[in-house]
């Protein structure tokens, strides 16, 4: 048993880099193998507090080495259950970093840690002064686990052996998250986390639709919930279907109508517009509604030139934000892109004609494979008339109508004209010019109409006797 | 949905640039209801002001006790004794304030008044634009007045209701007028928002004509120091706040190709803004970033040490801040003055309307010391012009700057160590010793104190034996002059509304534990230093620092183990873990426009004509602070007071007590900390967040303590609670080695508490303060103030309440 010491450990560490000269001891990184793995196991199975080193310790490493490197926690108490391993193991990131003189980066197999010379002149000799602090750190923070113990591997051939076990792991675990869906659960999570600032937001985070500030997945949720079932985070029953396709429940909309204040009483998952999630003030992307092409635009951020409306992020973020539910607009968190339900009562992908080409090429994975060339970018258009010209020519669903994937069912009629006699001129212009031998690209490029809203002009003049 | 409405009148539209956004904008000016308080007058937010002075206490220091304002006086008022016009201590000392407050405030407003006209004259009105990232362009003007100003003309009213308002608030202050105390407070409150006002308009004037950052988190990086200045050409310096006769040298040198023959150097906020200039978003007849060719030479506080280093060869002062003896000053090395503002007119012949080759003939042969100068392009003219002209005479009085060797050791060893410099010295610097060392060949303590020294001259005052103590140190130093070269970030100016929206989540759960904003100037002992101090504490913790005018420059004279200034070490945006100078000392609206912007932007609430509304938002939402570490000036008493009404807590350094006023916080009287809970008009007994308003601290540490500890609002959710207390108990533990005694008051349940302290404060909370604690499931049961409620919407403010039990 090592030597116990206290070590200084504040959240003001984290972003602590040690630089080359300064390193005691580096782990994993570049250089070497890493992993970190948090797997769950009975109460008996775990002996609380203790930490295990496989493979020589701090003090018997050389000063200025890189060491391959694992740490196995192993936790357990009532509460927990395998789809808590991976939000226990994400906090490791953050409170290894509370440790003075230690850094840690990446996570999962990624992970890179060095040591400084100030730890071991702040007296540390074993990884066990360091890990029990942690330890305390997990249990403070996270009162569900009751025991924890910590096995570090310090051997190229305990960490091989440990790395193919943490794949399986990790594999497990990412084919769980994806896999999972609103359907196979019977609880959402509300979260009320950013109330303090804007007090009649209520987000409902779901697996198909995590929160809007991308900060909580479905499985924080579970795991916040837990650590304190009356805090910010609280399970939402999922109960009174409503509507399958646009995702409204009695639960959701009684949790909506108690946690706004009585603002709003109704609140769909699925959908952009009726009765839309509430956008809270910290939305990592919004969504915005072009009747000129009955589509829908993105835009995060980052991105803060106008978008084809004219508007940019800002200036729609702040009609949007605040906690209210405005019709036409809609805060969403990255992650919503890649779920299967993403607006799925309005058309999912097939209804989105426009979004910031970085923001894309980050979604790409999740966008619709059929629709990924049919979506606009800046580099496309920058206005309306381009934007129409770009959606013409990729015969982009929004043009000719969209038919919703989810049951099938077409939602929208495409473009068509309220008043073709306002066409009349420059149809027969062009009719003469071609002289009959009509060409619908052509059509799109000058007249910018679709096929069908050049027909109805067609239609028009037939019954005009104008045309024969 | 499905119909497609409007996507047939493409064809009408076909030169027409679709722009649905912009046509929305100019078709509805503002959909924003206008709020209850336009333009409110001296009693209009009365009721707000009490509400946070009957929170706040307000503590008097008289500086003096008597009143000597009338020919009754002078009035003895100590002991309970009232004036012969009936007014008592209280009463008289809030007036004392309302004063400084008031002359503070008429700075920042006559301020951007000069600008106005003369931006106006030059350049016509301009649009107002603020650039794409930035929407709600000028908080304090929709907030107070309840509009929005789209070109420079419509800040005219607003300077007009700023002048009425400094006007009737004056004559409050005439004998047999307002008697109370608290209303004086609230007087002074009212011109504490004025100033706000009046800075942000300033501001804003001076972003748009001279083309400066519209909060650019990348501002160029600029060089600072008097080692900068290239001694081998003109050295010209420009002195004071205002640009507008800065700038016009600034264009003089570059049209007339001078750049190799003349550096421009700034003093105080002008030279912030000269370094501002050309930066934004384009400009008419502006150079891109052309304000990155002068240089800052320092902050106030150094004026004197410069003139003793002979770092000049003519100098153009403005307005606010510039010392009384710069002309005699100036003279007594032969340096030329050019005063280009009626504030400052030194007793010079207004020269104004000469032909510039007169005046500079003049000034060049020393027939006149100094001239007036009112046309800024005049005077930017003659300034370079004089400087260049000038500096080949000027030869003999430069070489006779510093000391030589025999007559340092003759004024070092003439000192009799009796100690009375050190008695008047405002840092009580032992100058006797630096003496005595520096008689047996040891510059270290002349060294080590010059940056300490304020240059206020009282040793040289009181000196028996008449030693030239600012000269002796200036010989001590030389080295240091000559290196003096550091980088400083330019003034970006506004906070982005997009950066407010990045912030607004880690601030709300607490990641970002709160905003720090260092503003004012740095005069007193070791200001310069601990204000860089402070800045980096709060920096490496993950908070925002934001800071302006002569902070800004102080903190710039410093560098890391890697050689970077702060402004190196840290990014520039309006971020956690970011230091960002904001401008200049009227750029400090923007940091109330910050907090303005998170109510607005991200919780959605209507800012126009709604000061109230805003001000009890920031107050119990927005964990921001505000520092002041050395100021010395009305305009600090004006800026820390109009932070106050926007309800943002304050801490000032020692010397502080001189404003006369704090407000403090009573823990001790749980009643003073009452809210409503806007949800449903209930009343809350709550912690103390935050505790005080206006708080003298003795120390840089117990400064920092404080910062930390007043960024606890009432609705912190329980992890923004939990890092805000971690950093107050660390910080205590870092400085005082001990745990902060009151921490337990704001501990509302397990998940407020510091993770790395947790277990040993539940169990110090049970055994000492008998709480009543799960152990199994690690939680609170009996014990806190009030339970942590997430949706808790805290509230002084009647007409918030939304529902009514």
């Amino acid at each position: 048993m090592a030597e116990e010491i206290v070590l200084d450990m504040s959240p003001m560490y984290e972003g602590e880099r040690v630089r080359k000269e300064e390193i005691w001891v580096e782990m994993g990184g570049p250089k070497a193998n890493g992993f970190e793995l948090v797997v769950s196991a009975e109460m008996d199975e775990v002996d609380d507090g203790k930490v295990t080193v496989k493979g020589p310790d701090l003090s018997e490493i050389e000063e200025g080495s890189t060491i391959p490197f694992g740490l196995i926690y192993k936790v357990a108490g009532e509460l927990i259950e395998t789809d808590l391993e991976a939000i226990i193991e994400r906090r490791d990131h953050e409170l290894l970093s509370y440790v003075h003189g230690l850094m840690h980066l990446n996570q999962r197999d990624t992970i890179w840690m060095r040591a400084s010379k100030d730890l071991k002149k702040a007296g540390a000799t074993s990884f066990e002064n360091i890990m029990t602090g942690v330890m305390k750190l997990f249990k403070a923070e996270l009162p569900f686990i009751e025991k924890m113990e910590v096995t570090v591997l310090t051997t190229q051939e305990a960490v091989t052996e440990g790395l193919e076990q943490a794949h399986v792991i990790y594999n497990t675990r990412d084919e769980r998250a994806k896999g999972l869906h609103d359907d196979e659960v019977d609880v959402f999570y509300g979260c009320t986390l950013c109330q303090s600032f804007a007090p009649t937001s209520a987000c409902c985070v779901t697996p198909d639709r995590p929160s809007l500030c991308g900060a909580i997945s479905w499985f924080d949720g579970r795991a916040a919930a837990k650590v304190d079932p009356e805090g910010p985070q609280f399970p939402i029953p999922k109960e009174g279907l409503i509507d399958e396709i646009t995702g409204e429940y009695e639960s959701i909309n009684k949790m909506v109508e108690e946690r706004s204040g009585g603002e709003y009483n109704r609140m769909a998952m699925y959908t952009f517009f009726e009765a839309p999630h509430t956008s809270c003030g910290c939305f990592e992307t919004i969504g915005f509604y072009l009747p000129e092409v009955d589509g829908i635009g993105i835009v995060d951020r980052d991105f803060t030139s106008p978008t084809p409306n004219g508007l940019p992020f800002s200036t729609m973020a702040g009609q949007a934000g605040g906690g209210k539910q405005v019709i036409g607009f809609l805060g969403m968190g990255i992650l919503y892109y890649f779920s299967s339900k993403f607006i799925q009562a309005d058309g999912g992908w097939r209804r989105i004609v426009w979004m910031p080409e970085h923001l894309k090429e980050r979604v790409k994975e999740g966008i619709d494979e059929d629709m990924l060339n049919k979506i606009a970018t800046e580099a496309d258009a920058t206005d309306i008339n381009a934007l129409k010209k770009f959606l013409l020519n990729v015969d982009h669903p929004v043009v000719d109508g969209v038919t919703r994937p989810v049951d099938d069912k077409q939602i929208t009629e495409g473009w068509t004209l309220e008043d073709p006699s306002e066409f009349e001129a420059e149809v027969i212009a062009y009719i003469e010019e071609s002289g009959g031998d009509l060409d619908v690209d052509v059509i799109k490029e000058k007249l910018l109409m679709s096929e069908g809203q050049f027909m109805q002009v067609v239609e028009y003049l037939q019954d005009e006797g104008i045309l024969e | 949905m499905g119909k497609v409405e409007g996507s047939f009148t493409v064809e009408d539209m076909k030169n027409v640039q679709i722009n649905i956004g912009a046509v929305v904008k100019e078709e509805d000016e503002w959909d924003q209801p206008m709020g209850p308080f336009p333009n409110p007058s001296i009693a209009t937010l009365r009721d707000w002001d009490f509400k946070l002075t009957d929170r706040y206490r307000i503590y008097y220091n008289p500086i003096c006790d008597r009143c000597t304002l009338c020919t009754y006086g002078p009035c003895d008022l100590t002991g309970n004794k009232r004036g012969a016009c009936g007014i008592t201590q209280e009463a008289h000392q809030g007036k004392i304030v309302l004063l400084a407050v008031l002359i503070g405030c008429c700075a920042h407003c006559a301020h951007g008044r000069h600008l106005y006209h003369w931006v106006l004259e030059k350049y016509g009105d301009m649009p107002f634009d603020m650039g794409p990232q930035i929407l709600v362009d000028a908080p304090l003007t929709r907030t107070i007045c309840g509009i929005k100003p789209k070109t420079i003309k419509d800040f005219g009213p607003v300077l007009s209701y700023i002048e009425e308002e400094v006007a009737q608030l004056l004559a409050c202050c005439h004998t047999g007028q307002e008697a109370s105390y608290k209303d004086f407070d609230s007087k002074a409150l009212h011109a504490g928002m004025l100033d706000s006002l009046g800075k942000e308009v300033s501001d804003m004037i001076q972003i748009i004509a001279y083309d400066m950052p519209r909060g650019d988190p990348d501002a160029p990086l600029v060089e600072i120091g008097m080692g900068t200045l290239d001694q081998s050409k003109a050295i010209f310096i420009t002195y004071g706040h205002n640009v507008a006769g800065a700038a016009e040298s600034i264009f003089y040198a570059e049209d007339n190709n001078l750049w190799d023959q003349v550096d421009i150097g700034g003093v105080c906020c002008t030279a912030i803004d000269n370094t501002r200039i050309g930066e934004g978003l384009g400009h008419p007849t502006i150079k891109k970033n052309i304000g990155t060719k002068s240089k800052v030479a320092g902050a106030m506080g150094w004026w004197r040490k410069m003139v003793r280093a002979g770092v000049m060869d003519c100098v153009m002062v403005d307005e606010q801040c510039v010392y009384c003896d710069v002309l005699e000053e100036c003279s007594a090395i032969k340096v030329p003055v050019i005063a280009s503002n009626e504030k400052i007119l030194l007793g010079l012949v207004d020269r104004t309307n000469d032909p510039a080759d007169e005046i500079v003939d003049d000034l060049v042969n020393y027939r006149v010391p100094g001239v007036i100068v009112l046309d800024p392009i005049k005077a930017g003219e003659v300034g370079i012009r004089t400087a260049i002209a000038v500096k080949p005479k000027r030869t003999e009085a430069q070489a006779n700057i510093f000391l030589t060797e025999e007559e340092f050791k003759k004024h070092v060893e003439s000192c009799t160590q009796c100690n009375t410099c050190a008695f008047v010295c405002p840092p009580h610097i032992r100058i006797a010793r630096a003496m005595e060392e520096a008689a047996e060949g040891n510059l270290e303590p002349f060294s080590s104190t010059y940056e300490i020294c304020v240059g206020c001259r009282r040793c040289e005052q009181v000196c028996p034996q008449d030693i030239p103590i600012l000269k002796c140190y200036a010989y001590a130093n030389q080295e240091y002059i000559k290196n003096q070269k550091f980088k400083m970030r330019a003034g970006r100016g506004p906070v982005l509304d997009t950066e407010i929206r990045i912030v607004g989540a880690p601030l709300c759960l607490g990641t970002i534990p709160g905003i720090i904003a260092l503003v004012g100037c740095a005069n007193y002992p070791n200001g310069t230093k601990e204000c860089y101090d402070i800045a980096r504490e709060f920096a490496r913790r993950g908070y925002i620092v934001v800071t302006t005018g002569c902070m800004a420059m102080d903190m710039s004279l410093y560098t890391d183990e890697e050689g970077r200034t702060i402004w190196e070490e840290f990014p520039g945006a309006f971020d956690g873990g970011n230091v960002c100078n904001i401008g200049s000392c009227v750029s400090n609206a923007h940091a109330h426009g910050a907090g303005i912007k998170v109510a607005t932007i991200y919780a959605g609430r209507n800012e126009r004509a709604n000061y109230d509304d805003i001000a009890d938002y920031v107050l119990n939402k927005v964990g921001v602070c505000g520092i002041a570490w050395g100021a010395m000036s009305q305009k600090a008493a004006s800026i820390a007071t109009g932070f106050n009404r926007l309800g943002v807590p304050v801490v000032v350094e020692p010397h502080g007590v001189m404003y006369r006023r704090a407000y403090l916080g009573r823990t001790d009287v749980k009643e003073d900390w009452e809210l409503i809970d806007a949800r449903d008009g209930s009343k809350v007994y709550c912690e103390p967040a935050p505790e005080h308003l206006l708080y003298v601290a003795e120390t840089k540490e117990e400064a920092m303590l404080m910062l930390a500890k007043l960024c606890i609002r009432p609705s912190d959710n329980s992890s923004g609670r939990m890092i805000k207390l971690t950093h107050y108990c660390d910080i205590n533990m870092k400085y005082f080695g001990q745990m902060p005694p009151d921490w337990p008051i704001y501990v509302r349940s397990a998940g407020d508490l510091p993770l790395v302290y947790k277990e040993k404060m539940m169990k110090e909370l049970e055994e000492k303060y008998g709480w009543k604690i799960d152990w199994k499931r690690k939680k609170i049961l009996e014990g806190p103030i009030r339970p942590a409620e997430v949706a808790f919407d805290p509230t002084n403010i009647e007409r918030k309440i939304r529902v009514r039990k």
